[in-house]
């Protein structure tokens, strides 16, 4: 009984928690997709600062990267060893099925958020036309 | 030749890194310092592999404690936890019974440990308590030695003046015969009075001693002006609510023109203070009669001093004995006219000393002070701290019992451990970590079902305690004491499963759990024998008291209404009686001051035959002031003589003596006349001895004159409706005291109240002796079904071959029904000794009789026959067929 209790509790509690991606976890996602097949942790770091323009520091990233593993939206393997690497392999990774949706689930509710913006909203803002949330639409337009 | 980052970082990284990641994570902080080197030098490429090393030490990066190189048996720790909760849950019932057994247990134990702790800490908050005495009285008479606390006025500056030693003396007065005790109190302001209790005289210096916290007033000053008064604070909140008294004026029993003046709050004594007063009235100024603060005749004040730090109580108090003797008692002495001679072979004879009692010491080893404080008991104490550490150890037993007769079905997994690698020690440490559990399992069980009985506890022990969850000694010792026990109860079962030989068990041959080993049924005798005792200790407690209210006491203390605070009333309470007796529900009204009750007044006295003062020795005797209707109210009977008699004037100076004092004075003492130090007597009555103290002491001389001192009236009434007749009192009271609510008490609640201990010693030994039945009960319906459950087929064996269900319902039964017995015959002989000497506190008593130890081993067996039939019976009427399908 207390334990059906229990997994009750879980399965809501996991059903809110639903696809969970934090903005440094989806860029990392995002950027496991850009380099289908490449990427591990180095090639990741790379096409993130020169995409973002922005530092990573290893730390974060591999600790991102196994946050993801643990969620099941990545998974690795090991690959060849290199003799710039000292003879230790490169761990790649690729999104799974699972890893996908939650991208989708992501970026759906963004676009919920940014469809229910009133366009007035943004344009007061701003103070004069520039099409923002047009320009965010091809954007995301072009990452597909 | 490859390029190679420094070293210090890298092997601190190899370190901490999980193990899983550190090949990738190193490959990649290689190649981006190859790369780095290449493009930005060696010490920029240092320093980044540096930062991304530091920056990389973060959870989810850092290896967890568990890897693969371990430092403890965490892992081998986690499996034994986990068998043990599965061998839990397998076994509901055992388990129910052990833990349960075990939480009983705990539960008592912590109570009794609790209240152990409250008693031992009486006293101690007193700053200086280390370096105050009370001076007490030993005197040896006839055998019995004999201690009093109250001394000469003088006393106490004749104390700090002769011994350097003493720093300060204070005294304190509680004699009801000066107006302490209870009294109708009223700030100056208000009309209606209130009733208090709690009224003492007592010294500035006491309070310096003890360094009473004060809330208003001057510590310093507080009693120095005359008629000064102390109150606590619940006493100040009560009469000046809101405001500081300090200065006001609050009149006690209607003395209007004499009030005293509030010279200070004092907070409420501590419930663990032996002192609880709430009126502090100075002493300052103050003396009751001519002479009294300076003469040596009287002795009515409990004193108490403080010595100098690193005075050795010792020899103070053998030089403080000998020269208050030589110096004061002896003179005082030979000046009523006795040699020196005569008083020195008193002195010798009694062994009449002085002792010195620390103060923390007071309330337990009081015994013999009879003196209307309080005390504990150390005896108490101790039985109660036996009777808890019994009842874990019933509780241990059934762990032990259980632990090694269910053997068998661990027997397996023990084999299997061994033969997959296990040491013994191995074992052991699996069966103790599962004894841990349950014992903690049990611990925190008792603490729940602790708080739940606090409440009864409290109201049995007359305590006030409280689980003191927050104190910071709390939580860490019941940890500790829970793992200790749990050790303590697992050694003998990890041992004895420990040793189980791999190939016989793995085998099947193991059938030692099945057999009832001599160990285990020792135990239970044990067990039993405990029980019992305390079955047969309740049960001659119980009839003790019942002796006590049954007793015929000589007085009838049934349908008699003490009317209190009728000292208000003054003259008019003559009016007041005769009105009272014109009701129809009264049958007489007679002075209540001296009652055959404790707690009301007494007045001790000297007594010889007239003429012969100075050459026989004193008949000590209680000097009672009562009126004409006196005797007839109690139920008193006159055997020789007549009764006082209003009309006549020359009883004015008549006495009536009991049968005691008559024998004491010499006998044949009717008409005579006897003398005490103010007036000359004459014999005109003898009433029958009557119990006017507690039943734990012989009755003693008591002369009764006539007296108008009313504070009590004792009004007996009419057998019937009783509401009705305190209707009709009420009525003639508020007619005479408007502003005065009437406040009654009843003779014979009084009486019960005198044993009220007793009482409640028997609530408790019921309480336990339950505890400890139940608890072995368990045990004993566990270990019945166990043995049930292992001989299922023998019994269908037996059943199919033809035996009957009796046949083997006794053979079943009679195994464990001989430990009951054996345990009756080991408990009888040690509790009669032990009851007996209960029984000894008390002149009166019961006997013990045969009949307690009958009924307490019948009802022992019943109970042991009821837990171990239902097993039985089960056993002796199921269908052999389903003991015997099971190969």
């Amino acid at each position: 009984m207390a334990q059906l209790l229990i997994l009750q509790i879980g399965i809501y509690y996991s059903r809110m928690k639903k696809y969970q991606l934090g903005e440094f976890e989806e860029v990392v996602m995002l950027t496991v997709g850009i380099l289908y097949g490449e990427a591990y942790g180095v090639s990741i770091k790379k096409e993130i600062e020169s995409r973002l323009k922005r530092g990573v520091s290893v730390g974060a990233l591999q600790t991102a990267l196994r946050r993801l593993e643990d969620k099941g939206y990545l998974k690795s393997h090991e690959g060849e060893a290199t003799e710039e690497r000292a003879g230790r392999p490169k761990k790649y990774f690729t999104i799974t099925a699972y890893g996908k949706k939650a991208m989708e689930y992501t970026r759906s509710t963004r676009e919920e958020l940014w469809n229910a913006i009133p366009k007035v909203a943004l344009k007061v803002v701003t103070g004069f036309r520039l099409p923002v949330a047009d320009n965010l639409q091809l954007e995301t337009g072009n990452n597909e | 030749m490859k390029e190679v980052p420094p070293k210090l970082p890298l092997r601190f990284f190899r370190w901490f890194c999980h193990p899983k990641l550190r090949d990738s994570i190193e490959g990649d902080l290689m190649e981006l310092y190859e790369e780095r080197r290449a493009k930005s030098g060696k010490v920029k490429a240092d320093a980044l592999f540096f930062k991304d090393v530091l920056l990389l030490f973060r959870p989810g990066i850092i290896r967890p404690a568990e890897g693969y190189q371990q430092l403890n048996n965490y892992g081998m720790l986690k499996n034994y936890l986990k068998i043990s909760w599965r061998s839990l849950l397998k076994q509901k019932m055992y388990s129910f019974i052990k833990i349960g057994g075990f939480a009983i247990g705990v539960a008592a134990c912590l109570l009794i440990a609790l209240f152990i702790k409250d008693e031992l800490s009486y006293d101690k908050h007193y700053a200086n308590h280390k370096q105050l005495y009370r001076v007490l009285a030993v005197i040896t008479e006839n055998g019995d030695i004999k201690k009093g606390v109250a001394f000469p006025a003088p006393m106490a500056l004749a104390v700090k003046e002769d011994f350097p030693e003493v720093v300060n003396t204070g005294r304190y007065n509680n004699s009801e015969l000066f107006g302490a005790g209870a009294s109708e109190v009223r700030a100056a302001d208000a009309e209606d009075n209130a009733y208090d209790e709690g009224f003492v005289y007592f010294d500035q210096s006491l309070i310096d001693m003890l360094q009473l916290k004060f809330i208003y007033g001057n510590p310093q000053k507080a009693l120095s002006q005359p008629g000064a008064i102390v109150i606590t604070k619940r006493k100040a909140d009560k009469y000046f609510p809101n405001e500081d008294p300090v200065g006001k004026a609050l009149v006690v029993n209607n003395k209007a023109d004499k009030p005293y003046t509030v010279g200070g709050v004092i907070e409420d004594f501590k419930s663990t203070s032996h002192l609880q007063f709430d009126f502090l009235i100075g002493m300052e100024g103050l003396e009751f009669w001519n002479g009294e603060q300076k003469t040596w005749d009287a002795s009515n004040y409990a004193t108490y001093i403080q010595v100098a730090e690193g005075t050795d109580a010792k020899s103070l108090e053998e030089k403080l004995s000998n020269g208050i003797i030589e110096k004061y008692y002896i003179p005082m002495m030979t000046k009523s006219g006795r040699s020196l001679d005569d008083v020195k072979k008193f002195f010798t004879e009694t062994q009449a000393h002085l002792e010195l009692q620390p103060i923390n010491e007071i309330h337990l080893f009081s015994e013999g002070v009879d003196d209307k404080l309080n005390y504990g008991d150390i005896r108490i104490v101790w039985l109660f701290g036996g009777i808890a550490l019994f009842i874990l150890l019933i509780a241990a037993i059934n762990f032990i019992n259980l632990s090694t007769a269910r053997s068998a079905n661990r027997a397996k997994e023990v084999g299997l451990r061994k033969v997959v690698g296990s040491l013994r020690g191995n074992i052991i440490n699996q069966f103790l970590s599962e004894s841990v559990m349950f014992s903690a399992i049990s611990f925190v069980l008792g603490l729940a079902i602790a708080s739940i009985m606090l409440q009864y506890f409290n109201s049995i022990s007359g305590k006030s305690i409280s689980i003191p969850w927050m104190e910071w000694w709390f939580v860490p010792s019941l940890l500790g004491l829970s793992v200790v026990v749990g050790v303590i109860a697992g050694i003998y079962p990890s041992f004895y499963l420990s040793a189980f030989k791999p190939i016989q068990v793995l085998k099947g041959a193991l059938t030692q759990g099945s057999k009832s080993s001599p160990l285990r049924s020792s135990l239970v005798i044990f067990q039993f024998t405990i029980s019992i005792i305390l079955l047969i200790g309740t049960m001659v407690i119980q009839k003790q008291m019942n002796f006590i209210l049954n007793k015929k006491i000589g007085f009838e203390k049934d349908q008699v209404l003490l009317l209190q605070g009728t000292g208000t009333l003054g003259t008019q309470v003559v009016a007041f009686a005769d009105e009272l007796r014109a009701t129809s529900h009264v049958v007489e009204v007679s002075t209540g001051d001296y009652l055959p009750v404790r707690g009301s007044k007494r007045n001790g006295n000297s007594f010889w035959n007239e003429g012969r003062e100075n050459i026989d020795p004193n008949v000590t005797s209680q000097f009672w002031r009562v009126d004409p209707y006196y005797v007839n109210t109690l139920g008193l009977k006159i055997v020789e003589g007549r009764d006082f008699n209003r009309d006549l004037a020359s009883d004015s100076s008549a006495i009536i003596i009991n049968q005691k004092m008559a024998k004491e004075l010499g006998g044949n003492m009717l008409g005579k006349r006897i003398t005490n130090y103010g007036g000359l007597w004459t014999v005109i009555g003898i009433v029958e001895d009557f119990h006017y103290e507690s039943l734990r002491e012989d009755i003693r001389p008591i002369a009764m004159v006539l007296g108008t001192e009313a504070s009590v009236l004792a009004v007996k009434l009419k057998a019937g409706d009783m509401s009705e007749s305190i209707q009709s009192i009420t009525t003639v009271w508020d007619k005479f005291a408007p502003h005065q609510p009437i406040r009654y008490s009843f003779l014979d609640d009084r009486y019960a109240a005198m044993y009220n201990d007793v009482q409640r010693m028997g609530k408790i030994f019921t309480s336990f002796s339950i505890l400890a039945i139940v608890v072995a009960c368990l045990g004993l319906f566990a270990l019945s079904a166990f043995m049930v459950e292992q001989r299922s087929k023998e019994i269908s064996v037996r059943l199919v071959l033809g035996a009957s269900v009796n046949s083997v319902f006794q053979l079943l039964t009679w195994d464990f029904l001989r430990l009951v017995l054996i345990s009756i015959v080991i408990a009888a002989p040690i509790s009669w000794y032990m009851m007996s000497r209960w029984l000894e506190d008390y002149a009166y008593r019961t006997d013990i009789g045969w009949d307690v130890f009958v009924v307490s081993g019948i009802t022992s067996v019943l109970i042991a026959l009821i837990t171990i039939s239902f097993q039985s019976i089960k056993a002796a009427v199921m269908n052999p067929v389903k003991g015997l399908r099971s190969e």
